[in-house]
């Protein structure tokens, strides 16, 4: 354990590589449900809107 | 307003940006955009962004202006944003506040994705609550997407949002102080170390916060290039919306309740509540203001007759639940004159960052055209022990107009305060008062509030 940041040690890394592995695991998930709504689709249920496409934001 | 100026007449918010910088002319801000950031600035006019976040109120309008750059050899363009009222900083904001501004950064992102755009920033000084919303004031905060890129944003992210929220919901509301402290965010190993256990069962937390503090220690030093990887648009689209669904689930509940009533547990009658709101309103229309500020305004019920006159208000209290209970009051009422935030008086917001140049403390964001100091003069007297002279250099130095209530020691609320103390205040009377104001200021008006042993004074400073 330290208590002052390390001064050559950059924490940028870590959180690009985490960010990565985080992302693909998600992204996969974004894809599943897309591929899900699309099925859904065919039996005539509507995707839901995305609120970032409205242009009020609460 | 004494924003700080660097030796080149550029605020020194800004310094850090190669992308440009804000800078003065008599008064009026201007940023300057640099020629290095020219195609970022043509994507984000052109590909209807700009439009778009500006329509929906998360971006601050400008316009381009005909104002000389600042440093000509290496200026694009100069643009006149429009100016904020009051620039608040995030240790001063109340959960609800600080998970606005985080919602709206993320938001922002996702509309900048489609149009094929990022920020590159995701830092919560570059949001400012403008009109009652949570606003990105920092225009050259966008970069073109280019797909395979990670959100470079993200560390900040989390260190400036997701950390002390998570803090603030799950551990104690006053960690939001940290950033007081860290004004780079809260690093996520504190933050890891502070959270409970139980935190790593919430999966947003266990990645965003516990496994990238754990990976920024096992990498630290590493060069990443060399291991390769990149990020399709899908995958930044889920980490983007795996950090909107762990933000809205963070919640926390002023005083365990929706809306506790702090009135009832004041002296105040009826009678003497209506006259003091009379006193202020009437006061508030007389005066015309530009700004107020409602110092130590307790859920804002006199900020709002401040607001409801036409006078945009800053609403501040020391206590978390006050300023969460108003800020969301602020939000069903739709109020855009109406500012919450958190201070202490007796310790204000100190100027802090680089050369203590940064973020500007409370006093030299003023002086307010008018300030209210109701029911507060008997906290800093005998609470904190300090003598009406130096009251009055505080608030002659704070504002140009003063509404003041003196609560004198027969007040109940007084005697509360002094059974648990030595009486060391003798001159803490209304004579007294009186004769340490009068050293700065004019005093106007002189009214005894119905029904109370109290008096509200208007005055001017000298």
């Amino acid at each position: 354990m330290h208590f002052a940041p390390l001064p050559y040690l950059d924490p940028g890394s870590g959180s690009f590589l985490i960010q990565l592995l985080i992302a693909a695991a998600l992204g996969m998930g974004i894809a599943l449900r897309a591929s899900w709504s699309r099925i859904k689709g065919w039996f005539g249920s509507k995707p839901k809107a995305d609120e970032d496409d409205d242009d009020t934001i609460k | 307003m004494t924003t700080q100026l660097n030796n080149h007449g550029q605020l020194s918010a800004s310094f850090r940006d190669p992308s440009g910088f804000l800078f003065s002319v008599n008064g009026v801000l201007y940023r300057q955009v640099n020629r290095k950031y020219e195609n970022e600035y043509v994507r984000l006019m052109e590909s209807g962004l700009y439009e778009k976040l500006v329509k929906a109120g998360v971006l601050i309008p400008h316009s381009e202006a005909d104002e000389a750059a600042a440093e000509s050899d290496v200026s694009y363009k100069v643009i006149q944003p429009e100016r904020v009222p009051f620039i608040s900083y995030p240790y001063e904001w109340s959960f609800g506040q600080l998970k606005e501004a985080a919602l709206t950064t993320l938001s922002i992102q996702k509309r900048a994705l489609k149009l094929g755009m990022s920020l590159k920033d995701a830092s919560a000084y570059n949001i400012q609550f403008v009109r009652g919303k949570a606003t990105l004031i920092d225009t050259l905060s966008f970069e073109i997407y280019k797909e395979g890129q990670p959100w470079v944003a993200y560390r900040q992210f989390c260190q400036h949002f997701l950390a002390p929220l998570a803090l603030m919901a799950l551990k104690d509301v006053r960690l939001n102080q940290l950033l007081r402290v860290y004004i780079d965010g809260v690093p996520l190993d504190l933050a890891s170390e502070l959270l409970p256990w139980n935190t790593r069962f919430n999966f947003g937390l266990l990645t965003h916060i516990h496994l990238h503090a754990g990976a920024q220690k096992k990498y630290a030093g590493e060069e990443v290039k060399s291991r390769g990887g990149s990020m399709s648009l899908q995958a930044m689209t889920g980490l983007i919306e795996s950090l909107v669904s762990t933000i809205k689930k963070l919640e926390w509940k002023p005083g365990g309740t929706e809306w506790g009533n702090y009135y009832d547990i004041t002296n105040y009658s009826d009678a003497a509540f209506e006259h003091k709101k009379k006193l202020v309103g009437e006061w508030t229309k007389r005066l015309q203001p530009n700004l107020a500020w409602d110092l130590g305004a307790n859920n804002g019920v006199f900020s709002r007759v401040v607001s409801e006159s036409g006078t945009p208000v800053i609403s501040f209290d020391i206590d978390p639940t006050a300023v969460e209970q108003n800020y969301r009051q602020v939000k069903t009422e739709k109020n855009e004159r109406l500012l919450p935030l958190l201070l202490d008086l007796t310790n204000p917001s100190p100027s802090i960052g680089w050369a203590n140049r940064e973020r500007d403390s409370f006093g030299e964001r003023g002086p307010a055209d008018l300030a209210l100091a109701l029911a507060v003069i008997h906290h800093l007297a005998i609470s904190n022990n300090v003598p009406l002279p130096q009251l009055a250099d505080f608030f002659a130095e704070t504002a140009r107009w003063l509404v003041i209530e003196f609560v004198p020691k027969s007040d109940s609320q007084v005697k509360k305060l002094l059974a648990s103390r030595e009486d060391i205040f003798p001159t803490y009377t209304r004579e007294g008062f009186e004769a340490a104001f009068r050293d700065r200021f004019e005093i106007h008006e002189a009214v005894d509030v119905n029904e109370s042993e109290r008096t509200l004074y208007l005055m001017e400073v000298l």
